[in-house]
């Protein structure tokens, strides 16, 4: 748990509209709305799965206590993802493909052979061992200030949408562009400093930069 | 073959940008240096990404004096860029440098670079108040944190040092947002092209008509 010991790598996020409630019953509602689920490896086609989880537990879900404490909500967001070889794939579809061959007398045509792929991928999928992470989410209530201890920008970004919908709000960034804005600064003030990169003003004019 | 290579060419292979045979499936015409250029421009353009790298140079400038910046909830804060930089720029045949070394960011080799048109993008910074000290690696993009140091915990209870903990990473991210609202504030007015922008160039060792005939050759 990185919230609590370790590296201390995180993105920062703040409220642009909408608000988390601070009722810990209405707040533990909202967090169900995007638990995590497992993936069904059997009947289900996704190599996917994402949602919230408690952040002593990341096998837990029940959000009904230990979430919200002084202020502050903690829990964490779980991503499992199958990741299926493509040197699998593709020694597969050689033997398929020779052996193809040897029962048509002629190679498969593509659209044989992108069958015979998805097949094959299918196959593979439901011997595939998931691989599980998480990342835990600290988010100050009073100053409205959300913290994703994650180093991927993928898993920013797919926590924060995940939060802006079960939560029903809007998050913005803490990058300079996005402090810009909500500070009401004018566009035309915010054009890069043509001097500073090396570039003549009319480049810049012209949107090369 | 590389981890890195192998899991490009395995998510090329079930994107379908290659085949069974590893060939591509469609052919990208464009030439080594063309795609370069439009990478850094993509970057540069991403999120005003060339806000961020103003930030962190505007910073540079202003830390060698070693004097606060800006004020937080009373303490003064002084910045200092320590152990590695790296800028990127648009201008020139070079599109990224990186610099290493305890004061790498005031060499004279990075001014040289940043005359040539590079921008800070990534930089290791210290931040001093009083005798308490934070560091973190920040980027142009999104200035997330990275690799922060925090102050020693002055709290022994678990629970406690969790939160003292939460405290000093919200904190810290109250360090950053002030400096960027110092460098906005500076940044929207008329003294940015008139006095800040010169003065960076001085700094730099270029006039602004020099560093185009730079950019020129």
């Amino acid at each position: 748990m990185p919230v609590l010991r370790g590296s201390v790598t995180f993105a920062r996020f703040r409220l642009a509209s909408g608000k988390p409630p601070a009722d810990a019953r209405r707040f533990a509602r909202a967090l169900a709305r995007g638990a995590f689920e497992p993936l069904d490896l059997e009947r289900g086609e996704d190599d996917r799965a994402t949602g919230f989880v408690r952040l002593d537990d990341a096998d837990a879900i029940d959000f009904s206590s230990g979430v919200l404490e002084r202020g502050r909500a903690l829990f964490a967001w779980r991503v499992d993802a199958l990741l299926i070889k493509a040197a699998a794939v593709r020694a597969e579809l050689g033997r398929w493909a020779a052996a193809f061959e040897r029962e048509h007398g002629r190679l498969p045509a593509r659209g044989e052979k992108a069958t015979a792929k998805d097949q094959i991928r299918h196959q593979l999928r439901r011997r595939a061992e998931p691989s599980s992470r998480t990342s835990d989410v600290s988010w100050n209530l009073e100053r409205g200030e959300l913290q994703i201890w994650a180093a991927s920008r993928k898993t920013v970004e797919e926590c924060a949408a995940a939060i802006e919908a079960a939560f029903e709000l809007k998050l913005e960034p803490a990058s300079v562009s996005a402090q810009a804005v909500r500070r009401d600064i004018p566009e035309a003030a915010l054009a890069p400093t043509a001097e500073l990169m090396g570039l003549a003003a009319e480049e810049v004019g012209r949107g090369q930069a | 073959m590389g981890k890195r290579e192998q899991a490009r060419e395995e998510a090329a292979f079930l994107r379908g940008d290659v085949g069974v045979d590893g060939a591509a499936t469609a052919a990208d015409d464009r030439d080594a240096a063309e795609k370069e250029r439009d990478q850094a421009r993509e970057q540069l353009l991403r999120g005003r990404t060339w806000l961020g790298r103003e930030l962190l140079t505007w910073l540079l400038w202003r830390s060698e004096s070693g004097d606060p910046v800006v004020a937080v909830e009373g303490a003064e804060v002084v910045p200092l860029f320590v152990g590695k930089v790296l800028l990127r720029g648009l201008a020139g045949e070079v599109v990224e440098l990186s610099a290493r070394g305890d004061a790498a960011a005031y060499s004279t080799q990075v001014k040289h670079a940043l005359q040539g048109g590079l921008l800070v993008h990534q930089a290791r910074l210290r931040f001093t108040l009083g005798e308490r000290s934070f560091e973190a690696t920040l980027d142009a993009e999104f200035l997330d944190v990275r690799s922060a140091k925090l102050p020693e915990l002055l709290t022994d209870e678990e629970d406690d040092r969790a939160a003292e903990r939460l405290a000093l990473c919200e904190e810290l991210g109250a360090i950053v947002d002030a400096i960027v609202a110092s460098f906005l504030e500076e940044r929207a007015s008329t003294a940015w092209r008139r006095r800040t922008v010169p003065a960076l160039l001085a700094w730099m060792g270029a006039t602004a008509g020099g560093r185009r005939a730079a950019s020129d050759r």
